[in-house]
């Protein structure tokens, strides 16, 4: 009877393992979970892409892989994930050339998206007409709602330009009502669709929040020349300065700002602020700079991603989009966990889903994620998140001394 | 006062158009190579310095005695490798012409794809000498100051050295017919590598000057590249007071837009001014008439 | 025999099995064929324009970049048939604007130019874009899949070849040619170089305007950094100079190699890639010094067609009368010219000699229309002359050679000489132009070396080859410069006697010498000239007599 039932047993469960074996097509795809990606490794956009976006993807695959890999219910085990790239060198067309590569040649499980929001818009309809997730983290646009739902496996994850608005501008009409600053505002932004969004939203926000906006002009793109348009910002005597500004500005305004001694009382700029570079740059210059983005400084487990970022990078990561990319990825993780390599029941759970990620507790409604940090100051060498005020860790804003020259 | 001030900030502005120049000036008016890759070189330049600054302590204006004759050497070195062919095997100007913009800009991927796998793809920024200082009432960054500085001493210097001296001369005679400089004795060949060997050293002056206040990333060069196109041509090929020239107007005139009309008109204005330059003068400012 | 319909065919059968690849490819070798296909348009558009006349524009990426614009301002607005043609009218206007420069600046000039003008146009749209339209990208969610934007960039791609193939076949393909290889000996042959650039300029950029235009849907996001990338314009001028931009298919050869090897590179060196691809291309650019063309070529058969028998015309022009009236030319502070009148009856052979730098060659340059003239008027024949562009005087019949020879290199002295027939009043074209032609080529003695190419041609060869091309244009008036200098004693017979045969057929001839003998047994009369003031006129032995004309030549001690 015993060995009856053995034998039965042992042939069902051979004849499972056959038909699983052969159902699954092929077998290898269970060896390693596949993770494509275009990004951009040469060309202009090539610093924005490895602060923000690449150090974040490579270091999410060396911990799985070091962690053995994903669990795939199908398999039973963990398994790991192989990484196919592909370099956009900062041209549309290639990027999504390489994409449809990725889909159609290299077969990846899953996709990453590329860096920039025009990259992020333009690679869409791929990523949506083959049905995989896109988890948006370079891509703010006040459009995200709208195209969520257009594109329902997009996610949206860093927030509007609008939201970036509000929250400054709630954190200015905080300090305006404790007396620290006055009615009014000089507003530069750079001519690009960045730029340009936030210059909107900003003047809006302002508008309701009765600021006086009593400078407002733009620059073109790559600009690093900020000494004219500086010096007339410092000529209307504005209370703030607000730049919607990207990098190679950003760094630009503060060292002409410096140079020219133009102490405003506060003093803002966007993109690049929360780059650590900053700090290393400008030193203790850079005590009380706001700027866009900021994280919770003290939150153990951005503490902790920090140490691994510099341990594996030997750099650190940006205070506002790496750790929301990280975490999109942790996010992907859980999903694959919960439901499998099934891309429509994995954007399902992403949609549905609540995630434990560095960043707290995730849950994202209509595909985005409303508790990043939109505002943040650099206070004692750390560029802490200061706005939206509710969000847990949002600290205090302080007031910004004059330049030490 | 308005007027000293936008002079005075655009001049500075300029002075750092003018010194990214000078190089291809001598590049393309003297060896006839039109340099693709040039503002590669510029990058390397400036993202070496960084690495001296912020990686061995050694401060950029000394870092200018390591990196320009290293510059210097290695494109002396490329001319003769890689150039001397083309020039032997053109039958005419126009043929090496096409050649070396074929040439170089392989030469652009290859040496961008250098500074991508040394330095990696992320930015690069200090600060040095970022100090103000206060001339006739504007306020002036010293490490912007001491970057005209060298431009108008460059652009001077070497325009001198090439009026009054006789290796100066023998330079201007092959620039100008490189077959009859040959019948007068003067070693063409010798004569166009060191003017292309300087215009690399003077490549690299620049980006080590310019590093002091501009942020810099391994795929700049491109940026670099043709905005000196625009200084170069605008102020007559092979002239170095006329690029000279050209990047001060350029500067001043973009400056006054900014602080006159409108910031985001800047770059617009750059090129309103290049092209109503080139209309009214068709071989620039000071370049001289061909057949 | 020529058996001009191998190539047309050849690209049709390509073309159709092109059309058939979306049927079988997955989305990646469709997105490589787009890749491929709106290089090949872009190329080969450029080349039609640029790669004959040899001005290089770098505007390729502004022309390119409106026709997207176009479709992300009006394309969600319009039928799509609709929007192409606007896009089309957009970027034919913005290239008259280009296409005029050409007429101010040449060489590296207009190149850097083009570029300036480029990057000015991307700065303007961003600047409305940002402060009118207060948002910088534009939105395309037109209903286009790639499927159907690869078919309309392989029609677009077809249409460009077809285009350049019936051009190349017209009086403007040879006009463009003369016109990269000499724009003065154009304009003197008849060519309206003004009207044949900005026409096959317009025609270029009609089609990289449309070519943006097509492309657009495939970006769904597009703002002026992605329309207007600089880049493109560079590439596609070295590929298209890297396959050889002189020849139709050229430009392709470069395209195909060029984006497959960016390709490869990119799917398996994605981290070496720049260093490969630099490396790799210089390899090539080295290895093949004609460009992929020239490799070609050097191993095609070359099918020449037999020689047309060759056909005296006989030179019968009845030669017209001339009128120069208070002709003026200065030169900053320099009066070349002064006031120089004098009339030459049809028929007469005149010579205008005088000292170097006496303003001869001057003189000659304004009654050919190669200079503007500052004050006076020519008269042909009773019609004014001043003013009316070189290329209609040469119309009406007056030739010249030039002190400088300008014969046109590359072309055989057939070629050089049918130029001749084919811009001038009564236009010869096909087999009789090349019957003509060699008839020419015969009276004037180069009838053995009619198929040679006119670079290799000893110096006299190719001043009678300029002299055949300017008796092609059957004129009324024959303007010689120093046509007899540098020959020797034998040379100098013939050549006089040759220009004595002209006379006698009827030519009014004026002839700018320094050579005594000849002026003494040609002309009739004689004009002595000099620092640009007429200082003698009558029959050459009063005149070399004159006291003023020998001090003029020998200075005040020796008169």
């Amino acid at each position: 009877m015993r060995s009856g039932f053995a034998k039965a047993w042992t042939v069902a469960a051979l004849a499972a393992a056959v038909g699983l074996g052969l159902a699954a097509t092929p077998a290898q795809a269970q060896q390693s979970i596949k993770i494509g990606w275009a990004i951009s490794k040469t060309g202009p956009y090539v610093a924005g892409a490895k602060i923000t976006l690449l150090d974040a993807y490579q270091l999410w695959v060396k911990d799985v892989n070091d962690a053995g890999g994903i669990m795939l219910k199908s398999a039973g085990k963990k398994v790991p994930v192989e990484v196919i790239e592909y370099d956009d060198r900062s041209n549309s067309d290639e990027m999504i050339k390489a994409l449809e590569r990725l889909i159609n040649q290299d077969k990846v499980d899953f996709l990453f998206p590329p860096w920039g929001t025009a990259f992020s818009l333009a690679s869409a309809p791929v990523f949506a007409r083959a049905g995989y997730p896109q988890l948006l983290v370079t891509a703010t646009t006040d459009r995200a709602p709208e195209f969520a739902k257009r594109w329902p496996n997009s996610f949206w994850l860093l927030g509007t330009a609008t939201m970036m608005a509000d929250s400054a501008v709630e954190v200015f009409s905080k300090l305006r009502t404790e007396g620290k600053i006055g009615n009014t505002i000089a507003l530069i932004g750079v001519a690009d669709q960045f730029g340009i969004e936030l210059s909107t939203a900003a003047r809006a926000a302002l508008k309701k929040a009765n600021f006086n906006v009593v400078y407002d002009k733009s620059y073109p793109l790559g600009t690093q020349d900020m000494q004219p348009i500086l010096t007339e910002a410092m000529r209307s005597n504005a209370d703030v300065f607000f730049a919607a500004s990207y990098p190679p500005d950003t760094f630009a305004i503060i060292d002409q700002a410096k140079v020219l001694n133009y102490n405003p009382k506060i003093f803002f700029t966007s993109v690049g602020t929360a780059f650590p570079v900053i700090r290393a740059r400008f030193g203790a210059n850079a005590q009380g700079i706001m700027g866009t983005g900021g994280w919770n400084a003290d939150s153990p487990s951005l503490k902790a991603y920090l140490k691994r970022h510099v341990e594996v990078h030997k750099s650190e990561p940006d205070r506002w989009a790496s750790p929301v990319t990280y975490s999109s990825l942790q996010m992907l993780q859980q999903a694959i966990e919960r439901v499998g390599l099934d891309r429509a029941a994995v954007i399902k759970e992403l949609q549905t889903g609540t995630f434990d990620t560095v960043y707290g507790k995730v849950k994202l409604e209509n595909n985005q994620f409303l508790g990043v940090f939109q505002t943040g100051q650099w206070q004692d060498g750390e560029y802490y998140g200061i706005g939206p005020t509710q969000l847990a860790g949002a600290r205090k804003p302080i007031d910004k001394p004059a330049w030490k020259q | 006062m308005l007027v000293v001030d936008i002079v005075l900030t655009g001049l500075i502005i300029g002075g750092m158009y003018a010194l990214t120049a000078l190089g291809l000036t001598l590049q393309y008016g003297v060896a006839r190579i039109m340099n693709l890759s040039y503002g590669e070189f510029l990058v390397a330049a400036a993202l070496s310095t960084f690495s001296l600054y912020v990686g061995l302590a050694v401060n950029p204006l000394v870092g200018l005695l390591i990196v320009v004759p290293v510059a210097f050497a290695l494109n002396w070195l490329i001319f003769e490798l890689l150039l001397v062919p083309l020039v032997r095997r053109a039958k005419n100007r126009d043929v090496l012409e096409v050649d070396s913009i074929l040439a170089t800009f392989g030469l652009l991927f290859v040496i961008q794809g250098v500074a991508l796998v040394i330095f990696g793809g992320q930015y690069f920024s200090y600060s040095y000498l970022s100090i103000p200082v206060s001339v006739l009432g504007s306020a002036l960054a010293v490490n912007r100051l001491v970057a005209l500085g060298f431009a108008a001493a460059i652009g001077i210097g070497i325009y001198l050295a090439l009026t009054r001296t006789r290796a100066g001369t023998a330079i201007r005679a092959v620039a100008v017919d490189p077959v009859a400089a040959q019948l007068v004795a003067i070693d063409v060949r010798r004569a166009s590598a060191f003017a292309y060997a300087l215009g690399g050293a003077l490549v690299a002056t620049g980006g080590v000057l310019i590093s002091m206040f501009l942020t810099f990333h391994a795929s700049m060069g491109v940026e670099f590249t043709m905005k000196a196109l625009i200084v170069v041509i605008m102020g007559g090929v092979g002239n170095m007071l006329g690029a000279l020239v050209a990047g001060l107007l350029l500067g001043v005139g973009e400056t006054a837009v900014a602080r006159l009309l409108d910031p985001g008109l800047t770059l617009a204005a750059t090129y309103v001014l290049f092209l109503a330059v080139l209309l009214v003068r068709p071989t620039g400012l000071f370049g001289r008439s061909t057949r | 025999m020529s058996r001009w319909w191998v190539g047309p065919s050849l690209v049709g059968v390509v073309v159709v099995v092109l059309a058939l690849v979306p049927l079988v490819a997955n989305n990646y070798y469709l997105a490589l064929g787009v890749s491929l296909l709106y290089f090949a348009a872009l190329a080969t558009s450029w080349a039609l324009f640029s790669g004959s006349t040899h001005y290089i524009s770098l505007a390729t990426v502004a022309l390119f970049g409106i026709g997207a614009y176009t479709v992300g301002v009006i394309g969600e607005v319009l039928p799509w048939p609709l929007v192409l043609l606007v896009a089309g009218l957009i970027g034919v206007t913005l290239s008259l604007i280009v296409g005029l420069s050409t007429l101010r600046l040449s060489g590296i000039y207009f190149v850097i130019f083009s570029f300036g003008l480029s990057e000015l146009i991307r700065q303007l749209v961003t600047w409305y874009e940002v402060n009118i339209h207060k948002s910088v990208g534009r939105y395309i969610f037109i209903d286009i899949n790639q499927t159907q934007i690869y078919w309309q960039l392989l029609a677009l791609t077809a249409l460009v070849l077809f285009a350049g193939w019936l051009i190349g076949r017209s009086r403007l393909g040879l006009a463009l040619r003369v016109i990269g290889e000499d724009e003065v000996v154009a304009r003197h042959a008849g060519i309206d170089t003004t009207k044949a650039k900005l026409v096959m300029f317009a025609i270029s950029s009609l089609f990289m305007t449309l070519t943006g235009a097509v492309m657009a849907p495939r970006w769904t996001y597009i703002d002026p950094a992605i329309a207007f990338n600089p880049m493109l314009s560079f590439e596609v001028v070295i590929m298209a100079l890297f396959g050889g931009a002189g020849t139709l298919i050229g430009p392709i050869l470069g395209v195909v190699p060029f984006v497959l090897l960016f390709e490869f590179l990119s799917a398996n060196f994605p981290n070496y890639f720049s260093i490969l691809l630099g490396l790799v291309f210089m390899v090539i650019v080295y290895a093949l010094p004609h460009g992929v063309i020239g490799f070609v070529q050097k191993r095609l058969p070359r099918a020449t067609p037999p020689p047309v028998e060759p056909q005296a015309v006989p030179l019968k022009t009845a030669g017209a009368p001339l009128e120069v009236v208070g002709l003026r030319k200065t030169f900053g502070g320099l009066v070349a010219v002064d006031n120089v009148s004098f009339d030459v009856a049809p028929g007469q052979i005149v010579g205008l000699i005088g000292p170097n730098g006496s303003g001869k060659t001057t003189v000659l340059n304004l009654i050919s229309g190669a200079l503007p003239s500052d004050a006076g008027m020519v008269r042909c024949d009773g019609e004014a002359i001043t003013g009316i562009g070189a290329h209609h005087i040469a119309r009406l019949g007056v030739a010249r050679t030039f002190q400088l020879v300008r014969v046109l290199e590359t072309l055989t002295a057939v070629e050089n000489v049918a130029v001749g027939l084919t811009f001038r009043r009564r236009p010869l074209h096909g087999a009789e132009a090349e019957a003509v032609a060699r008839g020419l080529l015969a009276r004037i003695g180069l009838a053995d070396k009619a198929d040679q190419t006119a670079g290799q041609f000893t110096y006299i060869d190719q001043k009678r080859l300029e002299l055949a091309r300017a008796l092609a244009l059957e004129p009324r008036v024959l303007l010689l410069d120093e046509w007899l200098a540098g020959l020797t004693r034998s040379e100098l017979n013939e050549g006089i006697a040759l220009i004595r045969s002209l006379r006698e057929a009827g030519l009014t001839i004026i002839l700018v010498e320094h050579v005594m003998d000849a002026i003494r047994s040609l002309c009739d009369r004689c004009i002595v000239m000099n620092a640009g003031v007429k200082i003698a006129d009558g029959p050459p032995a009063a005149v070399l007599a004159d006291h003023e004309v020998l001090r003029a030549y020998l200075g005040d001690a020796n008169a």
